[in-house]
């Protein structure tokens, strides 16, 4: 539904994207996340057809968006970070204009926005001026400009931003819904966002993309997972017999407490699905007692502060 | 064409949603029948609408630019461009749009003034025809100014510069035009010098059109001048799609 090649593009000397590629299939609902500055909204504005790339291509349902961006913009809902709005207008004005601009027939208008009001619960205030609505509504409407010609893809930026929680959860869920039966591409500061409406993530930092896949494909690729046991038991012993069964560079801390007991955490190696009961098996072996076995998945928190914030601080000491 | 009719009604109904459309047109409106009515309307003058239109491009030079600053200008700062310019429309469906709507909301306000001829004709004898003319000859002049105002608010985000920009431009081109000028001009000037100035102006082709003389050459020369600005418009704001 979507592609990107090797997109790149500048402004003046900065540059805001340095060579980004990923595909997108249909049906897929991809977050995309990323520090400020990364390279998101640029992403997204070129896929909409706003900005032009300085180089690199990028196609949305097969049409280029820079040779045929008529056609390729036709085949998008968009909304803008600062979801921009006409705010002498009244809501039903409003989004008959976005119907009639996106040349939905005009028997089949009311339909069209009438289906669009359902679905982001405008029937309240169609008869209001849009300048008069609260945040939450106005980003509903937002949302409502970008559905209302039912666009194969959705191109959302920062769809929750500056909202309240009750309002978070409202839009999150219609974005839920809409993105059942369409190609959404939404970017966000908040990862439980990601972690509940996202089926992929693709991370992005200064311009490039770190990772892509879905949120498990992400954690193993980059976290990893670890292993927390407590163990009462002689700490040396178990010290020495954990070393055995580790590669010689995993880490390996251990926390003590009292009553002889010790809390070890271990990175748990790759590809080893059986691990942790080889660990419990051993520790049973020599007859110390395990109080407990958890094995402990990186959050998409931990990932997108390892892969996004260590590279700011690298930044600051060059 | 049914995008730009899109955008045409879109934009002239919000001017009348904002309170621009009526302080701008009972401005200005009243300042031309300020100055006129004293000319026109007292005993023995002749029954003539040329003082209305005497004036008129003048005062279009002094209001005009702050009708049309906003015009692109405003659209960028509220992000509202970003929508129009994803929208599946051609940078030029958008440009004719709202240059059409303006020039509506423009006649308009210029058919707010016809009480002034009505009088005249009611009092006294009056020649309809240049006074026809005259109408038309001011619409195709504010459109000319429409044209260059607009353009100077797609090259920024700030209403004041757009402003500024509009209001010196329309005042030499206003100037280049002026009869006095070119009187004056031609006394130490080369013939084709002054020709040459003064045929840029469309304060000169305003004047030919007013007399009630309908000369192809001067509509020609209106749709020349108003295409010319509305490309680079359009340009303008393609050339932002690569800038960002």
């Amino acid at each position: 539904m979507i592609e990107v090649e090797q997109l790149a593009k500048s402004y003046g000397f900065a540059q805001a994207l340095k060579g980004v590629s990923f595909t997108v299939q249909k049906g897929e609902v991809v977050g995309f996340l990323g520090p400020n500055g990364a390279g998101k909204s640029t992403t997204m504005k070129i896929l909409t057809g706003y900005l032009l790339p300085t180089s690199g291509r990028a196609s949305v349902a097969g049409h280029d968006v820079v040779a045929d961006s008529v056609a390729a913009r036709r085949c998008i809902g968009y909304l803008p970070e600062t979801t921009p709005l006409y705010g002498e207008m009244r809501v039903d004005e409003y989004l008959r204009f976005c119907a009639e601009i996106r040349g939905i027939p005009a028997d089949r208008q009311p339909g069209a926005i009438g289906r669009a009001v359902e679905r982001c619960a405008l029937q309240r205030v169609l008869g209001k001026n849009i300048i008069e609505l609260s945040k939450g509504y106005k980003q509903r409407v937002g949302l409502a400009q970008a559905i209302v010609h039912e666009p194969p893809v959705l191109v959302l930026d920062e769809p929750t931003s500056g909202l309240d929680p009750n309002q978070i959860v409202e839009v999150r869920s219609l974005i839920e819904q809409l993105g059942k039966e369409r190609t959404v591409i939404l970017s966000t500061h908040y990862l439980q966002e990601v972690e509940k409406s996202c089926t992929r993530v693709i991370i992005v930092d200064r311009g490039r993309i770190v990772a892509d896949g879905t949120q498990a494909q992400v954690t193993a690729a980059h976290g990893g997972s670890a292993l927390r046991l407590r163990v009462r038991g002689p700490a040396e012993a178990v010290r020495e017999q954990l070393q055995q069964m580790l590669p010689p560079s995993a880490p390996l801390t251990a926390e003590g407490g009292g009553d002889g007991v010790t809390t070890w955490r271990l990175g748990l190696p790759a590809a080893s699905a059986a691990f942790p009961a080889v660990v419990a098996e051993q520790i049973c072996r020599h007859g110390w007692q395990l109080l407990e076995l958890a094995v402990e998945r990186a959050s998409l928190e931990d990932i997108f502060r390892q892969l996004t914030g260590r590279k700011a601080q690298e930044a600051v000491h060059a | 064409m049914r995008e730009t009719i899109v955008v045409f009604r879109r934009e002239l109904r919000s001017y009348f949603l904002s309170p621009i459309a009526y302080v701008f047109g009972i401005l200005l409106v009243s300042v031309l029948l300020y100055y006129v009515t004293e000319a026109t309307l007292q005993n023995g003058a002749r029954a003539t609408a040329e003082p209305l239109f005497g004036t008129l491009p003048f005062m279009l030079v002094l209001f005009l630019p702050g009708l049309t600053m906003r015009l692109w200008a405003e659209e960028r700062k509220l992000g509202t461009l970003e929508l129009l310019m994803t929208f599946p429309v051609r940078t030029g469906q958008l440009v004719l749009g709202k240059f059409f709507a303006c020039l509506a909301y423009l006649a308009i306000v210029l058919a707010l003034t016809i009480g002034l001829p009505l009088t005249l004709g009611a009092y006294g004898k009056l020649d309809w025809t240049p006074v026809l003319g005259s109408y038309l000859a001011s619409l195709l002049f504010a459109g000319s100014f429409v044209a260059v105002g607009m353009f100077w608010s797609s090259t920024t985000r700030d209403q004041m510069v757009a402003m500024l920009l509009s209001l010196v431009s329309l005042f030499v081109l206003y100037q280049l035009g002026n009869p006095q000028n070119i009187e004056y001009a031609s006394g130490w000037m080369p013939a084709w010098l002054v020709d040459t100035v003064n045929g840029l102006s469309p304060h000169k082709y305003f004047v030919s059109i007013a007399r009630g003389v309908l000369d192809t050459r001067d509509l020609v020369y209106f749709a020349c001048f108003c295409g010319f600005f509305l490309y680079a418009n359009a340009l303008a704001l393609e050339t932002r799609r690569t800038k960002g």
